[in-house]
């Protein structure tokens, strides 16, 4: 079990966000999962705590396909902020469409968190999706 | 009496016209008639002291010859200050009555005149020996009486026999080749002599050394008092000349051919661009006979822009004489039928290289030009399609996909859940995954039944009845938002549509102004028409919350592409009206402003496509 202060899911879908939370239960213990319906509603809560000072997510579930603002605008605009901690983003996306690794590999290498993609179905959630690589060691 | 006598004899021989003298042994002159000093250049009275043998000193042993005693002629020369003359002096032996010889009578003629004569005869023919070795041009004369034939040289050289060569005629004959040019001869030539028909032919003859050789034999009969006496003529070597215009006129009839019978368009233009050649094609394409062209310019024959363009490549192939090569181009004649060329303009130089005009080659590419133009459209409709069948394959994939996933994902919790509450839970979540693929799938079905049902007609459709209809169907709907609608479309209008897929069009603009209306004001719609270049279009304007085009712009009408947080929102309706309107070859433009409001315009296609 690993503790997480702060956990995001970001996805239109109710089936996956049940999926995604019922998943993270036997690894993580977290008293804080929020859950948003698209970029805009995330990137707003996550822009207000970084005003507020509080506690910023140390993991997103970003979902790609998504209405008003979509995954890939969300990342945009996250990469704007002035955050210090590396935050873990796993991109979960039924899409197999080669254009949209392709953009998974350009914001991997501009992003300074850590970006994973991971293909829909997921069956399980690993104790490694929710830590950074040990840099230091 | 000897004086006596003498003076009468002197005074009956000084009045003889006839110049004569009596001439002594010793070469005295005894007497002489006055024209005979008048001959010699003397004065008549000086007899006495006269000599012959003084006279004429040139004459070489004249002394000897005059004591032979027999009658003879010498020709000598007579120089004196201002002339030169010529003359024959007859000496015949002078006898007394008894038959004693006593000197000579002397007889002179002046002969001048005739000695004149025969050094011009002399002179004309070298001259005319002269003239038939340079121009090779022979001569032979025909004797009808002793039927002898004559050849000059330069003849028999050009008949290739020895200069010792004697000919006959039926000979002369028998050296043209058998055949026509035999033939032609003997008849011409037997004309010539019956019928004084002069002639002059060209012929083939067949050298003594065997060679063939084109001559051309001219001949005249001469008369004299009445009848035939010769005939002349002239021969002349022509071979080479006949040679080279015979392969001029076959070089000339083999280009004649090949610029006729080419597939393309060929003139020749001078430096004021006239055309002073044109071919069978371009005299075809211009429907005009070669007559009717020559001379003419461009500005003559096609409408005056295209005319200015082609002077200006002529004058710039003139200037640079570089050639302009395989340049498409478009002939407009007079008439307006427009013609795609494929044309080439080459300068054209004279013997002396100088530039003198342009040859111009074009090549009729209208039927290429229509089968590329099909082709591009083609292309480019295919490629449309193609791009639209790989958008509607991902989002199939995608959509499918996803619904797919959340199965696996819930069936594989299921599998390890033992919770009843929580199993039942899942189930709930199952069928509500299985109803979004349900949903899902017709959707798709709707989008593929717009793309493949292209049997479905267009029919008239008016468009304020129309929307009267959709109107009714959504009265709930319409007063449970308060929504007012403005139907400001002509009410005569009608456009050619599959109704179908008008009810779909009006039914989701409506319906999306609805959805996406602000919740500050009541939602107003006004539907409006007009014309613009003969296609009709329908503009639905609402008051709504807008849409953010810089960001949103190129997704709008994509498929399951929601904007707003809006619990209806499914982004489907307008990627249906946009593929159902494109299917009738119309198209769907918007303009929007953040809160406050947007329009969709509609264009449709008259076509019956």
């Amino acid at each position: 079990m690993k503790k997480v202060s702060s956990i995001f899911i970001v996805d239109d879908d109710p089936i996956t966000v049940f999926g995604i939370k019922k998943m993270l239960k036997p690894v993580a213990i977290c008293d804080d999962i929020q859950i948003f319906q698209n970029g805009k509603e995330a990137f707003d809560a996550l822009a207000g705590r970084l005003t507020l000072e509080q506690d910023i997510p140390k993991v997103i579930f970003l979902d790609i396909n998504m209405p008003i603002m979509d995954g890939w605008d969300f990342l945009e605009e996250l990469i704007g902020l002035d955050i210090h901690d590396r935050i873990i983003i796993n991109m979960i996306t039924s899409s197999i469409d080669p254009s949209d690794y392709q953009r998974w590999n350009d914001f991997k290498e501009k992003c300074p968190h850590q970006l994973n993609f991971k293909n829909k179905p997921i069956f399980k959630i690993e104790v490694s999706d929710l830590e950074g690589f040990h840099m230091a060691s | 009496m000897k004086a006596v006598e003498r003076i009468e004899q002197h005074y009956l021989l000084k009045q003889l016209p006839q110049a004569i003298a009596l001439v002594g042994l010793d070469g005295s002159v005894v007497d002489a008639s006055d024209s005979w000093f008048v001959l010699f250049g003397l004065p008549p009275k000086s007899i006495v002291e006269v000599n012959i043998f003084n006279l004429l000193e040139n004459v070489v042993n004249l002394n000897e010859k005059l004591s032979i005693q027999k009658n003879f002629s010498i020709r000598h020369e007579m120089v004196n200050d201002k002339e030169s003359r010529w003359l024959e002096t007859n000496f015949t032996p002078w006898y007394d009555e008894k038959e004693n010889i006593k000197g000579s009578i002397v007889h002179t003629i002046d002969i001048s005149r005739e000695v004149k004569k025969e050094l011009e005869i002399e002179r004309i023919n070298a001259i005319l020996k002269t003239k038939s070795e340079v121009a090779h041009v022979g001569c032979w004369e025909f004797d009808v009486q002793t039927e002898n034939l004559y050849w000059c040289d330069e003849t028999k050289k050009i008949h290739q026999v020895p200069l010792s060569y004697v000919p006959n005629v039926n000979e002369a004959i028998n050296f043209y080749k058998p055949g026509y040019s035999r033939n032609k001869i003997s008849m011409i030539f037997h004309k010539a002599i019956q019928e004084r028909t002069p002639f002059n032919e060209r012929l083939t003859i067949i050298t003594q050394k065997g060679e063939e050789r084109w001559i051309q034999s001219a001949g005249k009969a001469i008369e004299k008092n009445g009848e035939v006496v010769k005939v002349f003529g002239t021969f002349q070597d022509i071979h080479d000349q006949v040679m080279t215009e015979t392969k001029i006129k076959e070089s000339e009839q083999l280009l004649t051919a090949l610029i006729d019978n080419l597939p393309l368009n060929v003139f020749v233009k001078d430096l004021d661009s006239r055309k002073i050649l044109v071919n069978k094609s371009e005299c075809e394409y211009l429907e005009k006979s070669p007559k009717e062209l020559i001379g003419k310019t461009d500005y003559d024959l096609y409408d005056e822009e295209v005319a200015k363009i082609s002077r200006e490549e002529d004058l710039e192939v003139i200037k640079t004489l570089k050639p302009i090569l395989g340049k498409e181009t478009i002939s407009i004649k007079k008439n307006g039928q427009t013609t795609n060329f494929l044309t080439s303009k080459i300068p054209l130089f004279d013997l002396q290289g100088k530039v003198s005009g342009l040859i111009g080659i074009s090549m009729d590419i209208s039927a290429i030009k229509k089968k590329e133009d099909q082709l591009r459209n083609l292309i480019n409709l295919t490629s449309i399609q193609n791009k639209k069948l790989i958008n509607f394959a991902h989002i199939v994939s995608h959509n499918l996909r996803s619904h797919s996933a959340n199965f696996s994902m819930l069936l594989q919790f299921l599998k390890s859940e033992d919770n009843e509450k929580e199993r039942e839970h899942i189930i709930t979540m199952l069928t509500k995954a299985s109803d979004n693929l349900l949903e899902t799938l017709e959707n798709l079905n709707q989008v593929v039944d717009i793309n493949t049902n292209i049997s479905l007609k267009k029919v008239p459709i008016n468009i304020y009845d129309h929307i009267i209809k959709v109107q009714h169907s959504l009265t709930a709907f319409l007063d449970k938002n308060e929504v007012s609608i403005k139907n400001e479309v002509d009410q005569k209008l009608v456009v050619k549509s599959i109704p179908a897929y008008m009810d779909s069009i009006i039914l989701n603009l409506l319906t999306n102004a609805v959805k996406y209306s602000s919740p500050d004001r009541k939602p107003i719609i006004t539907l409006t028409t007009k014309k613009l270049d003969n296609k009709i279009i329908l503009s639905i304007t609402d008051n709504g919350l807008g849409i953010d085009l810089e960001r949103h712009g190129d997704k709008i009408f994509g498929m399951y592409k929601t904007f707003h947080n809006n619990k209806d929102a499914k982004g489907f309706g307008l990627y249906l009206v946009r593929n159902q309107i494109e299917a009738m070859g119309g198209r769907i433009t918007v303009n929007s402003e953040v809160s406050k409001g947007t329009t969709f315009n509609v264009y449709f296609n008259e076509e019956s496509k």
